[in-house]
This record gives structure tokens, C-alpha cells and sequence, in this order.
């Protein structure tokens, strides 16, 4: 087969200038590899935190004073919102048949003692024991609490992962007591580890009976939120407008003024910030491409010194009869060799440089097969573009000329 | 019809605003199985000439036909088509691929015609074995000697059994002794009935043939036997 013999030529071509050959598929390395990295940190990145909002059922949403903030006029305008009071839950409840659990939730921080061990600032969230009917708590050990505890006012405390570090290595935290501000409590349950979202540490967390909550810490100026499930995931719109309409009647709100509160879900979430973030990642891509544009740049640079430098050869591959195609594709199968081979160690490097970068952020990340097809199509595709040229140059050398070349 | 027909060759270079004429109306055949030099001074247009016959360039006029072909009107990859069937060449300089093994130098017309690898290896062995470099095949051009090198190339003309060998300035770059040995060598494969075309200054080389065309001036200024022909009929 005449490919088979080209494919040869050109291999046997690119190991006679092994130093060559090397430095240009470095070039071409660097490139994919900055892509390769960019590219899968920010899927690592859109992954992890999908996987955090997916907690959050399909059907069901957040209602609260503000769910979402994305620029500081947003802010401004939120903050002055009345917050929502848990007042509000039977109003719900009856104006809204479609939603089948309701959380009232509140949130404050506190310092959490045990012992003579602290921890500041950590988030405590009052919450109704249905919390669990509606988001996927994975409890890694004991329980959450139940409505009894919530009913007779329990001081039971949910523990994250953080708290569970600090204060019981090497313990058993069931039974144990904690203190949160001034206030005793026992530990139920300890959450599975959760790591972070942007910096944010989503284990240094304890989660306390709604009731207890609103006993202890009654002056939260935030107010309450409200998570919600819908019947069925057909029905989630509706639900939304049953709860909008309860919440606009009982707030006043004036039939031509826009909600002043927040009705969202994880979707809804996932979807702002993908687009929130569309030209920051393609700016990003954008700018880790140069380096792939300059590898091709180096590939196109040495594929014309190799043909200018192999003119002879050419000359007396032609004289004994290869044809255009021949010389064209015997030079093109070199450069696509260096560029793919420098794509394939891109693609290896730039996982390993991308685990480290979306490891930085605590989070994790897997190895995608469309990035990683994508790195391959990319970098032969700049071996074919930065190599048709010199390819073509050689083809279309005059075989007495060539022959002739000093 | 004869292996070589050419009817009124033409062939003009443009050399900036002057208009060369580097053929003049050349009418030459060759007849299959004859020995033929062409002589003439640098300069003369037997090197165009010499480029014509070996289809590495097509004429401005007239016409040429090789082995009953019309190959002046053809296009780039039809005359290397030609050239990797009927034409072997052996030049002054060798012209052997450096970085490549004799055995892999010889195989290379084979691999341009699409012959699998392990008959193109049998057929390359067969042919270095003719120029007695059996013991050489793996061996670079830099590591043989002029000689050695002329037959490698002599090998690689002779492997796909082309209906025209071409020469030229075989000795060129050889000493006396050495040339001799080629000259043996070229005299033989004309006795096995190739075809064979010697392009040379050199009136003695020239004379090993047993016919000499001169060209001068683009025109060919004699045609003649030589009497080893004489001898061989």
C-alpha cells in the first residue's frame, strides 16, 4: 500500500532529527496543553458545581429574598427587599396544592465549641426536618433530624465534615456535645463530605431544628427562604406560580411591578451561570489558543527549512517517478505526525495541569472524552493547516530544479 | 515503431526578456535494444535534450513518443508515472537518498508503483545483486565508495526493468580505473538487450557506444555508428 510506504518515509524522516523533531512537537505540546488545560479545568469547573446543585431535585425550587446576585446593582436593589418570615409557610401551604414539601430554612453564623476546641464562623442552618424529602442530604453517619425533634424543640445538631475533623478524629461524634454560641447540643448525624464551590466550604456547616433555630437566633436579619417540591416535575411551573401568587398578594405587590423575591431552581442556577460565564470561558479558550497557533506557526517554520533543505531528495523522488501526491502527503503525514503526537502528550499534561488547577478549588474532576477528541481533532487539524503549505511547495517542485539544488 | 521518436523537438527558455532556444528542430529515433551516446559541449542542449528523453520536462514544440506513447502532451504525475516504468536514470552525482540504506535506495521506484513491501525487498536484493553489492545492502552512500555508490544507483534504474537506461555523465565524478568498471558494467546490461542512453562530453566514453548523435547548437550536427557496432552485427 502506498500510504503505508509514505507513512514510514515520513516517520523515518522525523527520527533522522530527533532534537528537531522534538523541540517542534514541544511547541506543539505547549499549545494543546494549554488549551487541553483551560478547557477541562472550566468543564471540572461547570461539573463540580453541577453536581452540587443536583442536591437539588428536578422538580423542585428556592424561594427566598434574594437567590441569586450577580452584580452589586442587583445587590443594592435586592438588599432592600422586606425578608420573607416563616409566617408565610400556611399561606403557602394552602394557596399552593402543587407543592408537596415545604422546608423553611434560616441561616446564620456562630462559633461551634467542643471542649476547649473552637471554630469560628461556622454556618448554622435552622431548617424543617422535610429537608430531607427534598434535598439528597448524604448522611454519612447517625441521622438527620425528625419532625418530633423540630416539635418538642430538641437541641440536636447535623454535623459537616469540617466540624467532624476538628473536634472528634478518631471519635465517635454521635451522642457528643456540642456548643453553638453559648447554647448546648447534641450530635445526631454527620454529613458526607461535600468540598467546596468557589472557595466556598460547604462542610463547615451544622444543621439545627428550624424551631430551635428560630428560639436561639431570632434576630436573623436575612429572614427565611423556603425550599419547595413539586408534585412532579411537569407540574414545577405551576408550583412556582401558586407560590408567586401567594407571595405577591400577601407582599403587595402591584400587579405592573416585578417580584420582590426570588423563585428559582437548580436549572434555572446552572443556566445563569453558564451564561454569566460564556465569554469569560471563551476569552479563556481564546487566549490559551495563541499558544496553539503559535506551535503551528513553529511547525509550518520547520516543515519549510525540512523542504527546502530536502530539495535534492525531492528532485530524485520525483526522477524515479513519485507523483505530486506522493511528495504532498509524505511531507504532510510529518507534520500531522508531530502534531498529533505533540497533541497526545498535550492532552496527558494538560489533564494532569487541570486536575491541579480545578484541585486547587477543591474540586474534581475526571477525564472528559469530548475535550479529549477535541484535543486530538484540534491538533491535527493544525497539523494539516500549518502544513498544507510547505507540503504543497514541495509537490509542486520542478524535478530538473530540484535535482540541480546545491 | 521505434522505443525513441521525436518529431521536430523544440524547446525555448525564457532568460528574462531574452527568449533562449535550447532545441532547434530535433528528429531523432532510437530503436529498441541500441546503445547510444549523445555528445555535444556544455551549452550545446544535450542536457535539455538528455531531461526531454527522460520525461523530467515536457517540449515547447514538436513532438515526442516513448515506447509508442505520446508523452509530450502529458501532464506532471502522468510523465512520473512514465519515468517510474520505462526510464532508469543514473546521473553524474548519484543522487542516492543519504540517510537511507542501499537496499532501501534501490526499493524506492517500488514503492511509488505500489509494490507490497516484501516483494519490493526481494526485487531490490535481486537488483543489488546484479552490481555484485549483495554485502552492501545495508549500508549508507557515505559509508561505499564513488563506485559503489554509481552501482547502487545502477541498481535502483534497473529494478523495475524500465524499457530506457539513461545515463548521465555516469563516470563523471570517477576515477579512470572505476569508470572503466561502470563502463563494463554498461556494456553488459546492453548485451542482456537494455536499451541504453549515455549523455557525455568525453569522446572516449562516447565511443564505448555503438551509435554517437552530436548536438550543437540545439541541432544535431551528426549521427553516426560507431564500429563496435560493426562488430556486433
Amino acid at each position: 500500500m502506498i500510504f503505508g510506504g509514505l507513512l514510514r518515509l515520513a516517520f523515518d524522516a522525523l527520527r533522522a532529527n530527533k532534537l528537531r523533531s522534538g523541540l517542534t512537537l514541544l511547541g506543539v505540546m505547549i499549545g494543546v496543553t494549554s488549551v487541553m488545560t483551560i478547557v477541562s479545568a472550566l468543564q471540572g469547573m461547570m461539573a463540580a458545581i453541577e453536581a452540587d446543585l443536583s442536591t437539588l431535585g428536578p422538580s423542585s425550587f428556592v424561594v427566598a429574598r434574594m437567590a441569586v446576585v450577580t452584580s452589586d446593582e442587583m445587590f443594592r436593589e435586592k438588599v432592600k427587599r422586606r425578608p420573607l418570615k416563616d409566617d408565610l409557610l400556611p399561606l403557602i401551604q394552602r394557596g399552593c396544592p402543587l407543592c408537596e414539601q415545604i422546608a423553611t430554612r434560616a441561616l446564620t453564623q456562630a462559633r461551634v465549641s467542643y471542649r476547649d476546641q473552637a471554630l469560628r464562623n461556622v454556618i448554622v442552618l435552622g431548617s424543617t426536618s422535610n429537608l430531607v424529602r427534598i434535598i439528597d442530604l448524604e448522611v454519612a453517619q447517625g441521622r438527620f433530624h425528625t419532625p418530633e425533634d423540630d416539635f418538642y424543640k430538641r437541641n440536636v445538631a447535623y454535623i459537616g465534615e469540617t466540624l467532624r475533623e476538628k473536634f472528634f478524629e478518631g471519635l465517635d461524634p454521635i451522642g457528643r456535645e456540642i456548643k453553638i454560641g453559648s447554647d448546648k447540643f447534641t450530635v445526631i448525624g454527620v454529613a458526607k463530605k461535600k468540598g467546596s464551590t468557589f472557595g466556598n466550604n460547604q462542610d463547615n456547616i451544622v444543621i439545627i431544628p428550624y424551631s430551635v433555630f428560630d428560639r436561639q437566633f431570632a434576630t436573623n436579619r436575612w429572614g427565611t427562604s423556603f425550599m419547595v417540591r413539586a408534585a412532579s416535575v411537569e407540574q414545577l411551573r405551576d408550583a412556582q406560580d401558586q407560590v408567586r401568587s401567594v407571595l405577591r398578594a400577601q407582599r403587595h405587590v402591584p400587579y405592573n411591578k416585578e417580584d420582590d423575591f426570588d423563585i428559582i431552581t437548580a436549572d434555572q442556577i446552572l443556566d445563569m451561570l453558564n451564561r454569566l460565564t460564556a465569554v469569560f470561558r471563551l476569552a479563556l479558550i481564546g487566549i490559551s489558543s495563541i499558544a496553539l497557533v503559535v506551535g503551528g506557526i513553529v511547525v509550518m517554520n520547520i516543515m519549510m527549512v525540512s523542504v527546502t533543505e530536502r530539495t535534492r531528495e525531492i528532485g530524485i523522488r520525483k526522477a524515479v517517478g513519485a507523483r505530486r501526491n506522493h511528495i504532498l502527503f509524505q511531507f504532510l503525514f510529518e507534520s500531522l505526525m508531530l502534531t498529533l503526537s505533540g497533541g497526545i502528550l498535550g492532552i496527558i499534561v494538560g489533564f494532569f495541569a487541570a486536575k491541579g488547577l480545578v484541585g486547587l478549588m477543591e474540586m474534581s474532576m475526571k477525564p472528559s472524552i469530548p475535550a479529549i477528541i477535541a484535543g486530538l481533532l484540534v491538533s491535527s487539524g493544525t497539523g494539516v493547516i500549518f502544513g498544507i503549505y510547505p507540503a504543497m511547495k514541495a509537490a509542486r517542485l520542478d524535478p530538473i530544479k530540484a535535482l540541480s539544488y546545491e | 515503431m521505434a522505443l525513441i521518436e521525436t518529431k521536430n523537438l523544440w524547446k525555448t527558455y525564457q532568460m528574462g526578456s531574452e527568449q533562449v532556444n535550447a532545441l532547434q528542430g530535433v528528429d531523432l529515433e532510437i530503436e529498441r535494444g541500441e546503445f547510444v551516446a549523445i555528445v555535444g559541449p556544455s551549452g550545446s542542449g544535450k542536457s535539455t535534450l538528455m531531461n526531454l528523453i527522460g520525461c523530467l520536462d515536457t517540449p515547447t514544440g514538436g513532438e515526442y513518443y516513448l515506447n509508442s506513447k505520446r508523452v509530450s502532451q502529458m501532464n506532471d504525475d502522468e510523465l512520473a508515472a512514465i519515468r517510474n516504468r520505462e526510464i532508469g536514470f543514473v546521473f553524474q552525482t548519484f543522487n542516492l537518498l543519504p540517510r537511507a540504506t542501499s537496499l532501501h535506495n534501490v526499493e524506492l521506484p517500488l514503492i511509488y508503483n505500489g509494490t507490497p513491501a516484501s516483494e519490493r525487498q526481494a526485487k531490490a536484493k535481486i537488483a543489488l545483486a546484479k552490481v555484485d553489492l549483495t554485502d552492501r545492502m545495508m549500508h549508507k552512500p557515505n559509508e561505499l565508495s564513488g563506485g559503489q555508490r554509481q552501482r547502487v544507483a545502477m541498481a535502483r534504474a534497473l529494478v523495475n526493468n524500465p524499457s530506457l537506461l539513461l545515463a548521465d555523465e555516469p563516470t563523471g565524478n570517477l576515477d579512470s580505473k572505476t569508470s572503466e568498471e561502470i563502463l563494463k558494467m554498461i556494456e553488459n546490461l546492453h548485451r542482456e538487450g537494455n536499451t541504453i542512453i549515455i549523455v557525455t562530453h568525453d569522446r572516449n566514453i562516447a565511443s564505448r557506444a555503438h551509435r554517437i548523435v552530436s548536438i550543437f547548437d540545439g541541432r544535431i550536427a551528426s549521427d553516426e555508428r560507431t564500429e563496435r557496432a560493426a562488430v556486433r552485427v
